[in-house]
């Protein structure tokens, strides 16, 4: 009998472990419930879309729904599931009952944090998830004047760069001394924010939200420091992991809030998996759980899971986080964490900073780049870096991920192989250079 | 427990990453760290907490952490190890 796998969620995570199911076991029964209209598009699009970088949102779609139907997925859309009954292996879903399963995947996602302030019910405030209500809000925006973005997170910083973009007055208030102030580091984001002034952006930073004001809508943001009239708000908090379901049902959840697991992706009850923003893993480096990490890893870790639940035998490893992105006209990036966390933990570790360029510095569109390595004092093991740039900071983040976990020194980059070739990379790699004065810092 | 843990974290991760932040914007940005939030509990965090936390040694550091429940505490693939030591 194959087996019946039931899959709650129906984003990155869960598609992705209802595809690997049915790829390591073809006979899989395998169904899937959203609480969405639509499956498989990519949200992180959605910024772009609103910046108009993107012409349109059909673009974010990965697949039809057809094609789940042909791959012999179930998909049930619009679909709430209000119980896991690990004592009876099933789940009770809103219009079916009890459905019952073999091997259960925990997909449930995140939802943003409550900002805690009072207003959170008035209407104009929006939180940027399902693309059926980014549709409807792309047509508000048309004839927005002035937006309030809350909260300088990642989603925060692309999303104020698209509404600038968009030529709407834009004001980001965050309660921090720098944007993105709990992952980059001030020197990496201070370009940023230079450009951001240059495309209009009025930035308020060191300044704590306090209420949403206004008369069944919003009219404006109070702050520490004054009041901003706004049409809108768009609230970028914290992902949260979504996990009422599994902690009802038992699930053991960690100090993050997340859903433990094994690289396995198995939880703490037999048949049962999890994965994506509501479950959470260790840190390569530092061992400490962390949670809410980016859709590709949300749907490398549902590939796992839905590998393992329909009898496969994948591992996922501890993270070390290999994030980028665009703001700006910058490109912001690293792997691991940088000096504020390092400083933060307490961890001891030495430092190598460099300024390159992207390519021949006589090759029209040279740029420069900023790269920061952090290393293990002693055996000058590379634990971090982060880099500012215009160019190629996502293939060197990704890079950086990769060194970090091999276990590399900062002797094993200073001296690296690299491409040279004058329209796209200089003779000196910047990371190599930044080895290199790192090295030098340590001999003094 | 876990409430106990989610709670110990939640503050220790915002108090240690606020002090870090105030010395970080004075020395790259030459502004102030974040307003302090009045009352007890944040006045507990800064100025007993944090201090505390920065006088022990990483190592004890990372024994308390790492006794934390949570995921790191499953079975997962090690990083791997430096192949050889430096040369500097």
């Amino acid at each position: 009998m194959p087996p019946r796998i039931v899959v709650v969620g129906g984003g990155a995570a869960g598609i992705g472990a209802a595809g690997s199911a049915k790829q390591v076991d073809p006979e899989a029964r395998v169904t899937v419930y959203t609480e969405f209209e639509d499956a498989a598009y990519s949200p992180c699009g959605i910024p772009y879309v609103h910046g108009r970088e993107i012409p349109d949102f059909q673009s974010l779609f990965l697949q039809g729904k057809e094609v789940y139907r042909q791959a012999g997925i179930d998909i049930h859309y619009e679909t709430r599931v209000t119980e896991l009954d690990l004592g009876r292996r099933q789940v009770m879903v809103d219009g079916e009952g009890g459905v019952p399963f073999d091997r259960l995947v925990v997909a449930s996602g995140f939802h943003y944090a409550d900002p805690g302030i009072p207003g959170a019910e008035l209407e104009g405030l929006y939180y940027v998830k399902n693309i059926r209500k980014a549709m409807e809000w792309d047509r508000v925006l048309d004839d927005v004047r002035v937006a309030v973005v809350l909260e300088a997170s990642p989603l925060g910083l692309e999303m104020v760069t698209a509404l600038a973009h968009r030529g709407i007055e834009t004001h980001l208030v965050d309660a921090h001394p720098w944007p993105l102030a709990e992952i980059a580091d001030p020197d990496i984001m201070q370009p940023v924010e230079e450009s951001w002034a240059e495309l209009g952006v009025k930035t308020h930073l060191n300044t704590r939200a306090e209420a949403l004001v206004g008369d069944g809508r919003v009219r404006a943001v109070r702050t520490s420091e004054g009041e901003l009239p706004a049409n809108i708000v768009v609230v970028c908090t914290h992902k949260q992991p979504s996990n009422e379901l599994a902690e009802r049902a038992g699930l053991k959840l960690g100090s993050t809030g997340g859903i433990v697991v094994d690289e396995r992706m198995t939880t703490s009850a037999e048949g049962v998996f999890a994965a994506g923003d509501c479950v959470e893993l260790p840190h390569g480096v530092t061992n400490i759980p962390v949670q809410g990490l980016s859709g590709s890893h949300a749907y490398a870790q549902g590939k796992v899971a839905g590998a393992n639940a329909a009898g496969g035998a994948r591992a996922y490893r501890p993270v070390y986080v290999p994030w980028g992105m665009v703001a700006g006209k910058w490109m912001i990036g690293g792997a691991s964490f940088g000096e504020t966390l390092a400083t933060a933990l307490g961890m001891p570790f030495v430092m190598g900073v460099a300024e390159g360029i992207s390519r021949a510095r006589y090759y029209p569109g040279v740029k420069k780049v900023r790269v920061k390595l952090l290393a293990e004092p002693g055996n000058l093991r590379l634990i971090g870096g982060q880099l500012v740039g215009q160019e190629g900071i996502k293939e060197r983040a990704d890079f950086l991920a990769m060194a970090i976990r091999a276990g590399m020194t900062l002797e094993d980059l200073a001296w690296m192989e690299n491409v040279y070739s004058p329209p796209i990379g200089a003779l000196n790699e910047p990371i190599a250079v930044a080895a290199q004065n790192g090295m030098a810092s340590v001999r003094g | 427990m876990v409430a106990f843990s989610q709670w110990l974290r939640g503050n220790s991760e915002r108090y240690l990453l606020e002090r870090a932040q105030t010395e970080m914007a004075r020395r790259y940005l030459d502004r102030p760290g974040p307003p302090a939030e009045p009352g007890l509990g944040p006045m507990f965090w800064r100025r007993v907490f944090v201090p505390v936390y920065r006088r022990l040694p990483w190592s004890l550091r990372r024994a308390v952490i790492q006794a934390i429940p949570g995921s790191h505490r499953r079975h997962w693939q090690a990083r791997e190890p430096v192949r050889r030591p430096p040369l500097v």
